[in-house]
């Protein structure tokens, strides 16, 4: 099995071409040029160790790996490092996000590596949020260098820059961590001590011994009730002051009602005292508010990663034509950019050419996406779809980006788990029901005559005290979530994991998804009397604007170092999604795409199986027969999919898609939908009641993606893709879908298992703590239980 | 019994510099990747070359041992 998977990234071989290394002593046989420079330079580097320790393999390097590194240049401009780069003395420090990092070994890695290298005088990565905090000597060396030295063994760091949420989010992770310790230390100490208290069924404790504890375990439960409670108390008063009600109102009840009677009961030396209930009940609840801040935490954190895809640079066109990579932060009104399909706008400008769907779902909410045209106002941080506009800049970005940030960050923190808010909804009647109990209770027993309606009371407080239910939702979903990531597969929304159990219908695009989604040119075909070479050089430059996957089939030609007299104006250029691309070069148009779109009505004196047309003034110029494989796993993975109906939609031709699906247990396949019929498509099949998972990979897919019930961005998708999607499958393997479906069953299962125990036992133990049966301190051990078994069967999410 | 009139207070002074120490571990970062650091014990950064040498054939005459073994 070793010698057809590629030793440094698992993925299957080539077996046409040869790539090795010696690692560790042996020779291994690696899939791609760049997988083999990745793990010579690690080699070469005295870093071999990485191969032993790694537990997962790591991520596919990018063919070009070594091409695109001089594109790095562009982050020594001061400009750039004024918005990300610290200065801290004499050295610099900056925050990268790291693509790439699959486990552990990878942080030690990048670390040993980038230690080596002088100038560098700190390195931290953070294995867990993907980032590396690198401090070094600007005059030593340049922070490109640094990227260089990263991208060579095969991660591709990207400059970041944490924003407000996150460092709030942040700041609470650290006060939940010192407060769930102070309780947690607290509450064995004072356990301690009462614990021996428990076992004086003798009575052999003297009076002055017993009075001793109880002062040494008030002053141990003073701060815990002070300082680890007052999440509880500060949420109450909110929720008071909102004139609501929440969980934190009978919460603070209880504490403090147990805190002041203990209190006075230690100062007039008689009554009973519960320090240790105080303590352990504000641990525990502590502890599950904990869990469900980090899971969201752990959403906002992958989202916020994914905002290193906003690109910093923008392709500015100079005077005479040509296009030069800048800064989008040096970019200045009345400048003009160039933005592709695809490409998030860099700046706020005025259209001068082109037309394009703007996806303005950031800015406006509004999904359907806007026409542009010439005229027509762009802002930053939109994202173009289709065609490719020509902008003329009208602000700087300095204040395009905050924005920008805000926007995309608005909508990526809409999104707490949907169980939760239910719960919330129905934590606010229970709450209710919970003051009334008590209340009722209260009166009773004081009506009754009872000395013990005081502790009665508190008992009925803590006991349907819902921690337990609290955890039901957050503890499972965090498991899952930590499950799937070391898979490979990255949850933007937690929810999506309880949703993933009622799809019952799976949309997959064609290109990229269930292909591999690089297109190779296979066969040409010129017309007579053509100059072959000038055709190449002509496509090559059709297709420079385009970002659809078959372009990169031009553009690898490497036609663009020999013929360098072409013009560099082209006019009108536009992209039909699912059609082909036009443009003006010197007075011809010059259509490339499908027969369809080349309006051409026969193509019989073609003699290849053609599916790219080049025409010019409608004339057919030459013919290319482009093509894509099939995925390796693609059979495997729809096979394991089968119990769901699945449909493929694509923007190829039918002829295509049918050719390719012949051999899938596919049950619909529809070929030549455009993207808004992709939606409608999808659309249609959810009036029918169906629940759509959405898999593609392409701009085309980004609307149909927003729609589904359940959209993923498949390995190496577009940004647009993966600005929509919901999952991010992060390997190159379809085979994570199957996982992913079978962790969501599980999921789902541990939690009605552990909400039916939680609110199982708060109604069997309601009726004890009403009738005085139960003492404050059985209810919260009873309570602690409760949640230890939650938390504990969710935990074997892990294992398993 | 009455020595815990003593140890008691001394706990607590204990407790209280485990807390500190906690305190200061939260502030420094020290809880912000859980996953890392379990790790940099299994790599032998700080051997020297001849050191290394010498525990990559013993972990070579250990894993032929081991295959031996399960032969």
């Amino acid at each position: 099995m070793s010698e057809n998977l590629c030793y440094h990234c698992a993925l299957p071989n080539d077996a046409t071409h040869k790539y090795e290394a010696v690692i560790l002593g042996e020779t291994r046989q690696l899939c791609c040029p760049g997988c083999q420079a990745v793990a010579q330079a690690i080699v070469d580097n005295g870093l071999e160790d990485y191969y032993q320790f790694r537990t997962e393999p790591a991520q596919k390097s990018d063919d070009g790996i070594l091409e695109s590194l001089s594109a790095l240049n562009v982050y020594d401009d001061p400009a750039l490092q004024e918005e990300f780069v610290f200065d801290e003395g004499q050295h610099k420090q900056i925050q990268l996000t790291l693509e790439g990092i699959t486990c552990a070994a990878c942080g030690w890695l990048i670390e040993k590596q980038l230690s080596k290298v002088s100038g560098i005088a700190q390195v931290a990565v953070n294995v867990q949020e993907r980032r590396a905090l690198i401090t070094w000597e600007p005059d030593v060396i340049k922070l490109s260098q640094i990227l260089t030295t990263l991208k060579r063994i095969g991660y591709v760091g990207s400059p970041f820059h944490p924003d407000e949420h996150e460092a709030s989010y942040k700041r609470e992770q650290k006060s939940f961590i010192k407060k769930l310790g102070l309780a947690g230390i607290m509450t064995m100490q004072v356990m301690m001590l009462m614990a021996g208290l428990y076992f004086d069924w003798f009575g052999a404790i003297e009076q002055e011994t017993r009075q001793y504890f109880y002062w040494v375990a008030l002053t141990l439960t003073t701060p815990v009730v002070l300082y680890s409670g007052s999440a509880f108390y500060l949420g109450a008063l909110k929720a008071i002051s909102a004139k609501t009600v929440n969980m934190d109102v009978p919460v603070t009840l209880a504490v403090f009602g147990t805190y002041f009677a203990g209190l006075r009961s230690t100062l007039l030396e008689q009554g009973e005292v519960y320090f240790e209930s105080i303590c352990m009940f504000i641990f525990l609840l502590l502890l599950s508010r904990f869990l469900e801040h980090r899971s969201r935490h752990r959403a906002a954190q992958i989202s916020a990663n994914m905002m290193q895809y906003i690109p910093v640079s923008a392709a500015k066109i100079e005077g005479d034509g040509s296009i030069v990579q800048i800064l989008a932060k040096q970019l200045a009104p009345n400048d003009v950019v160039l933005v592709k399909p695809g490409e998030t706008i860099p700046v706020d400008g005025i259209v001068l050419d082109g037309t394009a769907a703007v996806d303005e779902s950031m800015l406006t909410g509004e999904f359907n996406p806007v026409s542009k045209s010439a005229s027509h106002v762009v802002y930053g941080g939109t994202v173009n779809q289709d065609g490719t506009l020509t902008v003329k800049v009208t602000q700087s970005l300095k204040h395009a980006l905050v924005n920008q940030i805000v926007r995309l960050q608005a909508s990526a923190m809409a999104s707490k788990p949907k169980a939760a808010q239910i719960a919330d909804n129905f934590s606010r009647y229970f709450v209710f029901s919970v003051l009334l109990i008590s209340a009722l209770t209260y009166s009773y027993w004081s009506f009754v005559g009872s000395e013990d309606a005081f502790w009665i009371t508190i008992s009925v407080l803590v006991a349907t005290c819902p921690c337990a239910l609290g955890l039901a939702t957050p503890s499972a979903l965090t498991c899952a979530m930590a499950k799937l990531n070391r898979q490979g597969i990255l949850l933007k929304r937690a929810d999506a994991l309880e949703q993933l159990n009622d799809i019952d219908t799976i949309a997959l695009d064609k290109t990229g998804t269930l292909t591999e989604g690089k297109f190779s040119l296979q066969q040409r075909w010129f017309a007579k009397g053509v100059d072959p070479v000038q055709v190449m050089a002509l496509t090559t430059l059709l297709e420079s604007r385009s970002e659809h996957p078959i372009a990169r089939a031009f553009d690898n030609d490497n036609v663009k170092s020999k013929h360098r007299t072409l013009p560099n104006t082209m006019n009108g250029f536009t992209v039909t999604p699912g059609g082909g691309i036009s443009g003006e070069i010197d007075n011809v148009v010059f259509t490339m795409g499908s027969a369809v779109f080349c309006n051409l009505s026969t193509t019989s004196k073609v003699d290849i199986p053609a599916n790219v047309f080049l025409c010019a003034d409608g004339v057919l110029m030459a013919a290319f027969c482009v093509n894509d494989s099939l995925r390796q796993d693609a059979l495997a993975t729809l096979t394991a999919l089968n119990e769901h109906q699945l449909v493929v939609l694509s923007g190829d031709t039918q002829k295509n898609v049918d050719a390719l699906t012949a051999s899938l247990p596919i049950n619909l396949a529809k070929g030549g939908l455009s993207p808004e019929q992709k939606y409608s498509q999808v659309h249609t099949l959810q009036k029918q009641g169906r629940k759509v998972m959405m898999m593609g990979d392409g701009i085309n897919d980004a609307p149909v993606l927003a729609s589904a019930d359940v959209a993923v961005a498949v390995g190496n998708a577009t940004d647009v893709a993966k600005t929509a999607a919901d999952v991010i499958l992060l390997g190159d393997s379809l085979l994570s879908v199957p996982t992913l479906f079978s962790v969501a069953k599980q999921a789902k299962r541990k939690i009605q298992q552990n909400i039916a125990w939680s609110v199982g036992y708060n109604i069997i133990i309601l009726p004890f703590a009403v009738s005085g049966l139960l003492s404050p301190w059985m209810a919260v051990v009873g309570m602690s239980l409760s949640s230890i078994i939650v938390v504990t069967n969710s935990t074997r999410l892990l294992s398993k | 019994m009455s020595i815990i009139y003593v140890l008691i207070p001394i706990a607590i002074i204990i407790v209280a510099l485990a807390l500190v120490i906690f305190f200061w571990a939260v502030k420094t970062n020290q809880f912000e990747d859980l996953d890392r650091q379990g790790y940099s014990i299994l790599f032998d950064d700080d051997l020297s070359g001849d050191e290394k040498k010498l525990a990559e054939q013993r972990k070579q005459l250990q894993q032929r041992k081991e295959t031996d073994d399960r032969d």
